[in-house]
Order: C-alpha cells, then structure tokens, then sequence
C-alpha cells in the first residue's frame, strides 16, 4: 500500500498544473450559468428566448421547451450539466488523467522507472485507479460548487434546492468514473498516449452521438441504451433529487468491467 | 521468502526466446552471470541485447525458456528478482516537468529502501545540489545520464543492469564511474552492463557475451577472449619470393598493395612470425589487438572468410598507404 500511495502521490504531483486548468474551466463553466441565467432577468423571458431555439440544438442538451417551462430555475441550471462543453471538459479532464498515468508512461519510458523495482504491475495500476477516482470525484464536486457560487453571485430569479446539487455531483461522478473506467481500459492496452486519447474520446463522441440522434430519430430509438449519456440525467438530479438504480447499475458495471479489463490487459501485456 | 543473494548466479538464462508477431528477436540464450562479477553483453543494435534487458526486468515475456535473477523468476515471480536491482533507466524516461532531487527521492521510496550511495554517486559523476534542484527539462543529456546513474545505483543494489551507462558523459566522468563500478565490484557487487564502447568493456569487464541476430555468438572470460584476438600484421617484403599466406595458420585475411602486404591473424601467431623470419621484410607492424577486433570477427557476415575485417582493414590500409 505504502508504494501505491507514492505513486499516487507523485501521479497527482505531475499532473497538478493540468488537473488545476482543467478543474478551474469546469467551475467556471458552472459558475457562469446562474449568473447567466439571472442575466436574461426573469424565468418567463428566458424561456421566450429557449422557445426560438430549434429542438435539433436542444436535444444536444438532452431537454425540451415543454420540460424547462415547468422546471424552473433547477432546471435551467441543469442545462449546465448536460451542456456539450460540460462534458468535454468533464470527460477531457477524466480521460487525460487516465491515459497519462499508463499510456503516457509507457510511451514515454518513465513506467520503467517503477517497474525495473520491487513494484508489481498490479502496484502502478491500483495507483492509477485510485487517481481516476479521485479525479473524477473531485470534478464531480467543482461542477456544482462553481454553480452555488454563481448563484451567490448573479442571484437569479427562482429556487432550487441545494442538496439535488449534491444527487447531481453523484450522478456526474457515476458518469466520469464510467468514462475513466473506460479509459483505463484503453490506456492500459496502448502504447501511445495520444492514441489512448483518441479511441477514449472518439467512444465518449460515439456514446453522446447516438444519444442526441435517438432522441431527433425515432429509428435510433433502440440502441439509446448502448449510451453512457442514456443514463445520464442532470434534469431529474437537480429538479427531483433522483438518480434511478438503472443508472446506478449500469454506470458502475461500465466503470467496474473497465477497470478490472485494464488491469488484466496491464498484467499481461509487454512493455516496449 | 527473499532472494538468495548468496546464489552462485546472479543472472541465468536457460534457452531464452522471445519472437515478436512470429520473427525470433531472441533465440535460444543461455547464459550464466556470476555472483560479484563484471559482465558485458554486446551487439549491433537489433542484436538481442535490449530484448534481453527487458525479459530479465519482466517487462515482456518469454516465448519460451526462462530467466532468473537470484534464483527468482523474472516473469513469474518479477517483484522478488527486482528487489536486488537497480538497473538504468534510459534518461529520456525520466520527468522533465521536475527536479532532479525529487526524482531521485521518487525513486528511492520505490526502492525501499535508503539511498545510501546516492551523495558518492553525486560526487563521482559531478552532479551538484543546484543542478539537481532545477528541473530535469533544463538539463544537458549528459546530466539527465548522470541522474539516471545516480537514481539507478543510489540503494547500493546487489546488481546493477546497465545499458549503455557511460552513454553522454564525458571522458573524464565515463573513467571515474568506470572506478566506482570497481570499486563497488570489490565490495561484491554484480554489474551487468551493455555498451558500444567496447573500450570500456574491455577496461572494466571479466566476462563477456555477445550477441548477434538474437543468438549468442561467444560468451567467455574476458582472458580467453583476449588470446583469440585478431592481429593486424603489416610489412613489406623488401625482395624475394613470397609464400601463401593465407595457408599460414591463423592467416584470415590477406591484402596486398604492391611490395606491402596486410595480414589478419587470429591466435597464435607464431607460425606467421615464423615464416616471415625466412624473408626479407621492411616495416613489420603488429597492432595492439582490441576487443573490437574480435567484435568485428564475430560479425563478418556468415559465408564469407574475410568480409567486413577484409573491408575493413583494406579502408584502414589504403588510407595509411
């Protein structure tokens, strides 16, 4: 334990100017909603100006006009978390940190380092685990802080209830520790770094992809399920307080079966 | 159950194989390093060596056959083998983003243990606190080696696998550490070492394998190897016949320009020496013999007598003619 926990610790060291950049984006993305939205002035013009909008652009929102007319301003400010560029930053942040810690290391040679010592694969591995947990953790967290603070500061019209920010941070944190497991996995069996990033955002691309066009298409309607994003719902965590045990469920067995294939493919694969 | 550091081996390979998408990279080594020895292993590059390197850190798997460190398993049973070892990471590996003490320190707690020598090293390879206060992408290549060395060797290892250790480092630098390779030799430590210095081996080295297109060509006492050597023998014949060299004993390669002639001679050399006494000879040379010679006997291409010692030779003599 005492070598994972420098591992850990250095993992983190290195990665500290990035994680704080990435973070920083991600707090003020949420913190510039409620000052937004308290911008506009109140609620009812606001959704005067949502109404305009194509549903083509609202569904890259996962939301419709009708839902954000009853929803009030917790709805609204979900829109924050289910906004494209949430995600890429969210999902960036996860995905790099993943894919620095084994791909990187193994392009770069520094793996080496560890492991020409008494430091099992199983060692470095459990470390950047633990790293992405926290990772994704911690950006679970920034979001929904950044958003309280911007409520504190542009005071929009409206209430929401500050514990469904908290269900909200979880449920983000089930949907990045799903995306990491994902990424541990492909990082695990590359060699490059950039190569590990590509195929990780290419399938976080493909899984939002399918999400948004099942919802234009009613075709598309049976494979929404194969989305990470179908289980991913910012709405009913911040208007209702709900995170359903289906996305419990799935979240986590994506995140699980990720991690525990990284680690096999880790164990058994040559370094080169 | 901790390695037997005692054990009369330090490294065996039984029939090590490694193929890479069904081309053979290793082919069947084995080898023996012995307990508080110098050994140096030797190739072109593409020989082997680095294949080898990895398979005994377990940072790939053999094909087939098996390695051992210490009597442990170096695939199965990795973590135990790599307690006793310190081996050189190549320099580009390491994190340009920090300072050189931070890495060392990184690297002592994944060791485990203290970095004893870690102030000798520093003093030998002339890396001072200032330098290993800034970070590592502000150092020379020669100073990212001497940080390699130091974070390879700083817990005093019972075996040290170096590949290319005195890569960068100047003169002076490459014969002090040369000195503390003996020194800690002296105080039984193992050295592994690969190098294209041959030079260098040949200072430092007791043993010697060397390896070509995956399979060991020679592996000897650095004293047996050193009787094999091939001799350059140039002179002139003043008049008279000349007899055919090249049935001469030991003869490998004959040249001619003129009245001057060019012999290689691998071993004993007394029987040319013999036949040359009958003549009239101008300018007889022997060059000192270097294990470069015998590098280059070993990879002359099959088929072929003289082929690159030929070639070689008949450049070098050219240009002195």
């Amino acid at each position: 334990m005492q070598v994972v926990a420098v591992l850990l610790i250095w993992q983190f060291r290195r990665s500290l100017t990035g994680l704080v950049a990435l973070l920083l984006g991600i707090f003020l993305f949420e913190l510039i909603q409620p000052v937004a939205i308290a911008s506009v002035g109140d609620l009812d013009r606001l959704q005067g100006i949502l109404d305009l909008v194509p549903p083509s652009f609202l569904a890259l929102l996962n939301v419709t006009p009708e839902f954000l007319g009853g929803a009030g301003l917790a709805g609204y400010l979900s829109l924050g978390f289910s906004h494209p560029v949430y995600h890429l930053l969210a999902g960036a942040t996860v995905i790099w940190f993943a894919c620095r810690g084994l791909a990187g290391e193994v392009e770069r040679g520094s793996i080496q380092i560890a492991l020409s010592r008494a430091v099992s694969r199983r060692s470095v591995y459990f470390s950047r685990l633990i790293g992405v947990v926290i990772v994704g953790a911690v950006v679970a967290v920034i979001g929904p802080l950044g958003m309280i603070v911007g409520i504190a500061i542009g005071e929009p019209a409206g209430s929401i209830r500050m514990e469904y920010l908290f269900i909200q941070g979880i449920a983000s944190a089930l949907l990045l520790w799903a995306i990491g497991g994902a990424g541990l996995l492909i990082s695990a069996s590359a060699s490059r770094m950039g190569q590990a990033i590509g195929w990780s955002i290419g399938l976080l691309v493909v899984s939002y992809v399918i999400d948004y066009f099942a919802d234009l298409w009613g075709a598309l309607e049976p494979i929404k399920p194969f989305s990470l994003f179908d289980y991913y719902d910012p709405p009913a965590a911040m208007t209702r307080g709900e995170i359903t045990g289906e996305s419990v469920l799935v979240m986590g067995t994506v995140a699980l079966v990720g991690a525990l294939s990284g680690l096999v493919v880790f164990s058994r694969r040559d370094l080169p | 159950m901790t390695e037997d550091r005692g054990a009369p081996h330090a490294i065996v390979t039984s029939a090590l194989t490694r193929q890479f998408n069904g081309v053979t990279a290793l082919d069947n080594v084995s080898f023996q390093v012995d307990t508080g020895s110098i050994f140096g292993f030797l190739g072109p590059n593409g020989a082997g060596k680095t294949t080898t390197i990895k398979l005994l850190l377990g940072f790939i798997k053999p094909s087939s056959g098996r390695s051992a460190i210490f009597g442990r398993d170096t695939w199965h049973d990795g973590v135990a083998a790599r307690k006793s070892i310190g081996f050189l990471v190549p320099a580009d590996s390491f994190y340009p983003e920090m300072s050189g003490r931070s890495q060392l320190d990184f690297a002592a707690s994944l060791s485990q243990s203290p970095a004893l020598r870690r102030r000798e090293l520093l003093d030998v390879l002339e890396l001072s606190d200032r330098d290993l206060d800034r970070k590592l992408g502000k150092y020379s290549k020669g100073m990212k080696q001497k940080l390699a060395l130091t974070a390879a060797a700083q817990h005093d290892p019972p075996l040290l696998i170096l590949d290319e250790p005195t890569d960068g480092l100047d003169p002076v630098v490459q014969r002090n550490f040369e000195d503390y390779l003996r020194d800690i030799h002296h105080q039984g430590r193992t050295i592994f070492m690969s190098s294209h210095d041959l030079a260098e081996v040949e200072r430092i080295c007791q043993a010697v394998a060397i390896v070509r297109e995956g399979k060991l060509v020679a592996l000897e006492q650095m004293n047996e190897l050193q009787q094999r050597r091939l001799r350059q023998v140039t002179f002139t014949v003043a008049e008279g016949s000349v007899p055919d060299f090249q049935l001469i004993g030991g003869v490998n390669s004959v040249w001619r320009d003129g009245d001057r002639w060019l012999l290689s001679v691998e071993g004993n050399i007394n029987p040319l020496i013999e036949v040359l006494s009958g003549l009239q000879i101008d300018d007889l040379t022997i060059s000192p013999p270097s294990l470069d010679d015998i590098f280059m006997t070993f990879y002359r291409p099959e088929g072929t007598d003289i082929g690159l010692i030929r070639d070689a030779r008949r450049r070098q003599y050219s240009a002195g003619g």
